[in-house]
């Protein structure tokens, strides 16, 4: 997958909540329209960010994708920042 | 509230305190901050005083305050999510905001994998315990008697029943499967490779129904008629197709003359076993209804103790959590059991079927050891409550 990205946030080890705790702040940080991807390794973090952009202020999830890198099972989200 | 990794700053309650206060019926409030699929597909269940209210945890994130002001004030706040961390998150949001809130130690995943331990008959003879997953509404049984223990549909955890039979001082012969389970998975297998003791199931269930591949795990075929003593009791095989083709009732005769039928899903106090989990839904039905009307009534006298693998909901045991009842009471109070003609059985069924979930097919490829997951993974596959019986609504 090929989705244009401006900012990397790394929360690999990072178990529920902190890898969505740390996204927010990432994202509130972020300017308005450019896309952060976050790099997860908690496999409850896909359907939890799918569930957090309908309730979010700010954030779009454009895409989200399971990469397999050298046996580890990585999560990746792509949040844009809306407003 | 600062979130920082590792926090303690508030107190957890235990699986077992849940268990003990549900079965009390006490009022309790449980906020269950999963995402909401989740908290669909796997609600904490109790009886009538018990209220559960889903905020997903991010909700929390993104507005504490908004958050919290949902949660009703006043009252003990139990805040459950998937494995801990975040139920710690929100109910240390709480806290800092005067309420009285706890969370669940362990997560949903831990309350998945509790096992409550308790007796159902004690006499000069022996035991008979069950042992049950409540969050699953998962019963198994041992029948402990002279010194020696046999299992019936023990769980994964095995060594909740190595413990029991340890503590009763008993070593372990028999561990039967009723048959082969598709909502959890077994504990047979593993306990006879640990322990020695053989393992039984019907040969029929060790095939698997859609794949029609053969089983690769050790087992020792069980049959109509087949005796085994257990100390002082004895069982004996019942066949009872339709829920599986090798399904099997166990009957355990003590020498006081009491008697008591393992079902495992043949029959539930208030169901039976679906006849669709298979995937031959049409042409188990008929042989379902032949075990019912004609098999049954010759496996259990009035008296005869019914012992079942599953509950639906918790108010189908006693105020102290023990799902049997004698087969009499069974029979006057199970509406599935309602003398029906074949048609009219077939069509109850069929408008009674639940859902089917997709993984009950790859977990009867894990019961007969077709495929081996990791504890993570079992634990997805096991989640939530199982959906063998059919239902009552």
């Amino acid at each position: 997958m090929s989705i244009a990205y401006d900012q990397t946030l790394d929360v690999k080890g990072a178990k529920c909540p902190m890898p969505l705790v740390k996204s927010r702040k990432a994202v509130n940080e972020l300017p308005v329209g450019q896309v952060l991807k976050v790099i997860a390794t908690d496999r409850g973090s896909v359907a939890d960010f799918q569930g957090w952009v309908k309730t979010a202020r700010n954030v779009e999830l454009l895409a989200q994708e399971t990469v397999n890198e050298g046996g580890q099972e990585l999560f990746v989200h792509y949040l844009k920042r809306t407003a | 509230m600062t979130i920082t990794e590792g926090q303690t700053a508030v107190a957890a309650f235990t699986p077992a305190e849940l268990y003990a206060r549900i079965l009390r019926d006490e009022p309790l409030f449980i906020l269950d901050v999963r995402n909401e699929e989740e908290f669909r597909r796997s609600p904490i269940e109790g009886r009538a005083n018990l209220t559960t209210v889903n905020i997903p945890y991010f909700e929390f994130i993104e507005d504490e305050d908004g958050a919290a002001a949902r949660v009703p004030a006043g009252r003990e706040i139990l805040v459950v999510c998937a494995r801990e961390g975040s139920s710690q998150y929100v109910a240390g949001v709480l806290q800092e905001r005067g309420y009285r809130a706890r969370y669940l130690e362990g997560g949903y995943v831990s309350w998945g994998n509790f096992y409550d331990v308790r007796d159902v008959v004690t006499a000069d003879w022996g035991r008979i315990v069950q042992i049950a997953r409540p969050a699953r509404g998962d019963l198994s049984f041992a029948v402990i008697s002279g010194g020696k223990a046999a299992l019936i549909d023990p769980m994964r955890h095995t060594q909740v029943y190595r413990d029991v039979v340890a503590e009763a001082g008993a070593t372990l012969t028999h561990i039967f499967d009723t048959h082969v389970h598709a909502d959890h998975i077994s504990g047979g297998p593993a306990l006879a490779q640990e322990t020695g003791a053989t393992y039984y199931v019907h040969a029929y269930d060790a095939i698997h129904p859609i794949d029609v591949l053969p089983a690769v795990i050790a087992y020792t075929h069980v049959q109509e008629g087949d005796r085994f003593e257990i100390g002082a009791v004895t069982i004996t095989a019942r066949w009872f197709p339709g829920h599986t083709l090798g399904q099997v009732n166990y009957r355990l005769d003590a020498p006081d003359g009491r008697s008591a039928l393992f079902t495992g899903d043949g029959i539930f106090l208030r169901s039976f076993g679906r006849p669709d989990l298979g995937g031959k839904g049409e042409a188990w039905t008929p042989i379902l209804y032949r075990s019912i009307t004609e098999r049954l009534p010759r496996m259990a006298d009035d008296d005869t103790l019914i012992l079942p693998a599953h509950f639906s909901t918790l108010d189908e045991g006693d105020a102290n959590g023990v799902f049997a009842a004698p087969f009499a009471e069974v029979r006057a109070t199970n509406d599935a059991l309602r003398p029906r003609d074949e048609a009219e059985f077939t069509s109850y069924v069929l408008s009674h079927l639940p859902v089917f979930p997709p993984e009950y097919v790859e977990i009867k490829r894990v019961n007969i050891g077709l495929v081996t997951p990791c504890d993570g993974a079992a634990n997805e596959l096991e989640l939530g409550k199982n959906i063998c019986a059919l239902s009552n609504a």
